[in-house]
């Protein structure tokens, strides 16, 4: 078939080679013409179909970033010349991750499979190794267990690491879900029990991947444990230790407004149900043994081991899922909202333990109250189950996202949780005011806008327009905006600011990729091989990225995600081809394989 | 009431400066943020988006551009990186060349070329003149007096009419500001006696400025008090004008010096001077206060014709007060080159702020109390959202 191949690129940004990839284009068999018709041509639709008409072409290529961008001309052209419009073929280099100079070959490889009429993704199979059944799982949050569960149902063993004490993640902190206002507590418990039950899953909790070495289908990982110090099968979780241990401070798991032990369990659900001892403020490991123990006397089961050393172990493993999961941004540094300096600034996840029925106030909104410490000899702001409520609340959107100066990107679940914050304060507090600052309402998802409207209806203030302005007007904090909709500059006098926190990539991401060779987009998420086609795989054979890692996304996406991840894993498992790394295959073995599909 | 749509509204504003403008997507932030945003004048997102949508003839009328000092905290905040400060910036730039009616001043932001022409020119014109005037009537060797090269009597007279044309040109533009804002731009009746209330507005805030006074921005460095050196500048400029306007056959005469006027001569040199070096060293070192970023090219002709004549003033001063009288008069040629062009190209310029910002804030106030009388007759319970 006599080929004609055009380059024409959208965006200026992107770096590759054109000239190199059209020279190789030239030498491909039945390759008739290339042309390179630049960044964003205008395309003469008579002269193109002259074009076509004097080299007599029957097959078009249009390569570059987003050819899709010019299909539609070349269709046209291509019919107006009296040639079959399906046999415009597209070359994309963005679909298909040809994105720099690393990628030429890719790039080449692209547009081989597009002059032969082959998809590229027919062509290019890696594959070849042998696979171990055994799957590593990096994190323990929804997504890794939901994935950990898929595969050991199947009967396949998996490791799950978590680097906390329990698993759950962010959102055994969650009190509801939206957009059905379901119990998070009473979906994702059962799951974590059963993640703690199955005997295909081997657990290990307080551990984290140090290092990794093979090739796909049989990599060889080492996994540190650091020591828990208490002994997970026989601690009843009795609490003696806990009512004994000296040191107080701050709960991660309640996100700070609350104080918990330097012997504690995270929250009483959590899998293994056994406590842990934080070295980084136990006083007896910073003294070397000199000190305390008394938690060790007290111990009615005497499984306190405070002397117990970290120790590591290499496991062999087919396939990887990275679920790392997310963190909030710091908003200390956005400092016109007043976080960390006005008591009652609140972000997402605090406010999240604060409403949360097995949060320190049982579930009741209140603001925070001041109270002595008499250790550190100062007035300290604390929540207590006796505050006052709240009788005017601001909800601010899009704290850090959307936002050239922090995130760029939307982090997508802000807009749907602030909602449910103003439906529980609501549902909380009698009369009280809930004004909804937010910039674009993005609710996105199924049964996410009848939501939102469900919250407007509820009397609930949805002001568009993003509030930039907390202050403090002697006890009274103000919140100034401006309510676009209805053309005035509002300030409220709130006793309350949730402030909607944009989501950053937890941080030892930046570490796992460089350890696994994998990579990141330029916000810090993990790349996925391909958005449309392939949202869960990466350029490396059998690693496989599953939830917020890769980029925000709700819960509901999340788990089905962690699902469709366990599929290629399982996949992977029972075919006979093996698995391999995009990035391995050479451009000879695509062509090779492109023109025996063709042949066929 | 219908208003005209002008989709290339925007890429005439592009030229006076406002770049960013398409990036701003109304969150609101830049209003939040204004000290001077209030009810009545919802400023810069409101502004941002009527450029967006073209609505020339909206902006036309507007006084928000005026309101706006440019502290430069919209433009920090904004999430964008949209500039609401320097769009606030460009239309002020543009609403000069709306009000002026010789066309000349959009002529001068769209191109710095036919600026730079046209000074040279008008300082080639006034230099032969003053030559050709002084040769004729009198002799290089004397400054003062009789025979003098520049007789300060007719310097007086040259001040007054360049003085003159200025001056016409400004206030040709606050009429026709008046009656874009006051006329055009007002639906509401306003009574005539709120011009006679609010006159007060002028003088008041074109001697102290106070508005400026009231967006410095908090926290940052010691040496960034941009209101006091413009009331420094400000003040500097305004005595020298009276100076020259009114006393300059005194102040050029003799010698000696004569302290109770001198005095005020010195003192706006002071104030010329340090303006000059603190503008152009924000401007060089374009310093983290977002305004001294993008400089329009207008901008630098105005610092420099002004560094120019502070220096040139400067030297005529200390050569005539020494004795070398014909370097001093060559020099005052010079230094007239320069007076002559910088006063004439001000009403076409940013500088013509110093009589349309007090004259907003005047229509401003007789606005502000015209809309809350109405809304008054409107509505006598007012109903907020609270």
């Amino acid at each position: 078939m006599r080929t004609g191949v055009f380059f024409c690129q959208v965006d200026e940004q992107w770096k590759i080679d054109i000239d190199a990839i059209a020279k190789y284009t030239l030498n491909l068999p039945e390759v008739e013409s290339v042309q390179d018709l630049g960044i964003l041509p205008k395309i003469d639709l008579d002269k193109l179909s002259d074009n076509i008409i004097s080299n007599n072409l029957e097959r078009i290529v249009v390569a570059g970033d987003l050819p899709g961008f010019f299909k539609p001309v070349f269709t046209k052209a291509m019919a107006r010349a009296g040639g079959n419009a399906k046999e415009v073929r597209l070359a994309s280099f963005q679909e298909h991750g040809a994105k720099n100079g690393h990628t030429l070959d890719r790039a080449k490889a692209i547009v081989a499979c597009a002059s032969f009429g082959v998809p590229f993704s027919l062509a290019a199979v890696p594959g070849g190794n042998p696979v171990n059944h055994a799957t590593l799982v990096i994190g323990a949050g929804i997504a890794g267990i939901q994935a950990s569960l898929e595969i050991a149902n199947a009967g396949k063993q998996v490791y799950l690491v978590e680097q906390s004490g329990t698993i759950g993640g962010h959102m055994a902190m969650f009190d509801k879900t939206f957009p059905t206002l379901d119990c998070a507590a009473c979906i994702l418990t059962p799951k974590m029990v059963d993640v703690g039950q199955h005997e295909m899953i081997n657990l290990m909790t307080l551990s984290k991947v140090v290092s990794v070495n093979g090739k796909p289908g049989a990599y060889r990982v080492k996994i540190k444990h650091k020591a828990r110090r208490v002994d997970i099968d026989s601690c009843v979780a009795c609490g003696l230790c806990v009512d004994a241990c000296p040191v107080k401070v701050k709960s991660e798991f309640d996100a700070g407004i609350s104080i918990r032990k330097a012997i504690y369990i995270p929250f009483p659900q959590a899998v293994p149900n056994a406590y842990l001892v934080d070295e980084a403020n136990c006083r007896y490991v910073l003294s070397e043994g000199q000190k305390c123990a008394v938690c060790e006397r007290k111990c009615p089961k005497d499984c306190i081991i405070l002397d117990e050393k970290d120790s590591s172990s290499d496991i062999e493993v087919g396939n990887i899922i990275i679920a790392t999961g997310y963190d909030l941004l710091d908003v200390s540094q956005i400092n016109q909202y007043g976080y960390g300096k006005f008591p009652n600034v609140l972000t997402s996840l605090e406010f999240e333990r604060l409403t949360n029925a097995s949060g320190s106030t049982g579930g009741k909104i209140v603001c925070k109250t001041k109270q002595y410490n008499r250790k550190i000899k100062q007035d300290e702001w604390v929540f207590t189950p006796e505050g006052m409520p709240p009788r005017n609340v601001a909800i601010i959107h899009c704290v850090g996202s959307r936002n050239k100066n922090y995130n760029a990107y939307c982090s997508r679940v802000c807009c749907m949780y602030s909602l449910k914050f103003a439906h529980l304060i609501k549902e909380k507090i009698p009369n009280v005011n809930v004004y909804e600052f937010y910039i674009d309402m993005r609710a996105f998802g199924k049964g996410y806008e009848e939501f939102a409207e469900r919250i407007k209806a509820e009397g609930t203030h949805v002001i568009r327009g993003h509030s930039a302005d907390v202050s403090m007007d002697g006890e009274q904090m103000k919140v100034r905006g401006e309510d676009i909709l209805n053309d005035k500059l509002v300030e409220f006098e709130v006793d309350m600011v949730v402030l909607a926190v944009g989501l950053v990539p937890s941080p030892g991401t930046e570490a796992l990729t460089r350890m696994l060779g994998i990579s990141r987009d330029k916000d810090g998420w993990l790349s996925e091989l391909d958005y449309n086609g392939n949202p869960t795989d990466t350029d490396k054979g059998g690693i496989y990225v599953a939830g917020m890692c890769q980029a925000p996304k709700d819960i509901p996406d999340t788990v089905a995600q962690a699902s469709a991840v366990a599929a290629g894993v399982l996949g992977s498992l029972t075919n006979e081809r093996g698995i391999g790394s995009m990035s391995s295959l050479s451009l000879s073995e695509i062509e090779e394989k492109a023109k025996s599909v063709h042949t066929l | 009431m219908a208003i005209r749509v002008n989709p290339g509204y925007i890429d005439v504003l592009d030229k006076f400066g406002a770049e960013d403008v398409q990036l701003c997507y109304q969150c609101g932030d830049c209003s939040t943020v204004c000290s001077h945003a209030d009810d009545a004048f919802k400023f810069p997102r409101k502004s941002m988006r009527q450029l967006q949508m073209g609505l020339e003839e909206k902006l036309e009328t507007s006084l928000e551009p005026w309101l706006c000092y440019y502290c430069g905290q919209c433009s920090e905040q904004c999430p964008r990186e949209a500039d609401p400060g320097e769009t606030m910036m460009s239309l002020r730039r543009w609403l000069i060349s709306r009000y002026d009616i010789t066309g000349i001043a959009s002529q001068f932001f769209n191109s710095r070329t036919k600026e730079i022409i046209t000074v040279l020119l008008v300082a080639i014109l006034t230099g032969v003149y003053l030559t050709f005037y002084g040769i004729s009537g009198g002799s290089i060797h004397v400054y003062d007096g009789e025979g003098a090269f520049l007789p300060s009597s007719f310097i007086h007279a040259f001040d007054l009419t360049v003085g003159g044309i200025m001056f016409l040109f400004l206030w040709l533009g606050a009429l026709r500001m008046w009656y874009f804002s006051m006329v055009k731009g007002i639906s509401i009746p306003v009574p005539w006696w709120l011009y006679f209330k609010k006159l007060y507005e002028i003088p008041f805030h074109f001697v102290t400025q106070k508005r400026y006074a009231e967006c410095e921005n908090n926290g940052t460095s010691k040496l960034y008090m941009p209101w006091l050196v413009h009331f420094g500048l400000a003040s500097g400029y305004s005595i020298m004008i009276v100076l020259i306007m009114v006393f300059i056959v005194p102040l050029q005469a003799g010698p000696e010096i004569r302290w109770s006027l001198h005095i005020f001569g010195y003192l706006a040199t002071i104030g010329l001077l340090t303006g000059c070096i603190y503008f152009v060293r924000q401007r060089i070192l374009k310093t983290k206060h977002v305004q001294f970023k993008k400089t329009h090219s207008t901008d630098w002709m105005f610092v420099i014709l002004l560094i120019i004549i502070t220096i040139s003033g400067i030297v005529q001063h200390i050569l005539h007060r020494t004795g070398y009288l014909e370097a001093a008069n060559i020099t005052y040629i010079l230094h007239m080159m320069v007076v002559v062009p910088w006063l004439l190209r001000m009403p076409f310029t940013k500088w013509s702020h110093l009589v349309y910002r007090p004259m907003a804030m005047y229509f401003a106030e007789i606005q502000r109390e015209a809309i809350a009388r109405q809304q008054k007759l409107v509505n006598p319970l007012s109903i907020t959202l609270k």
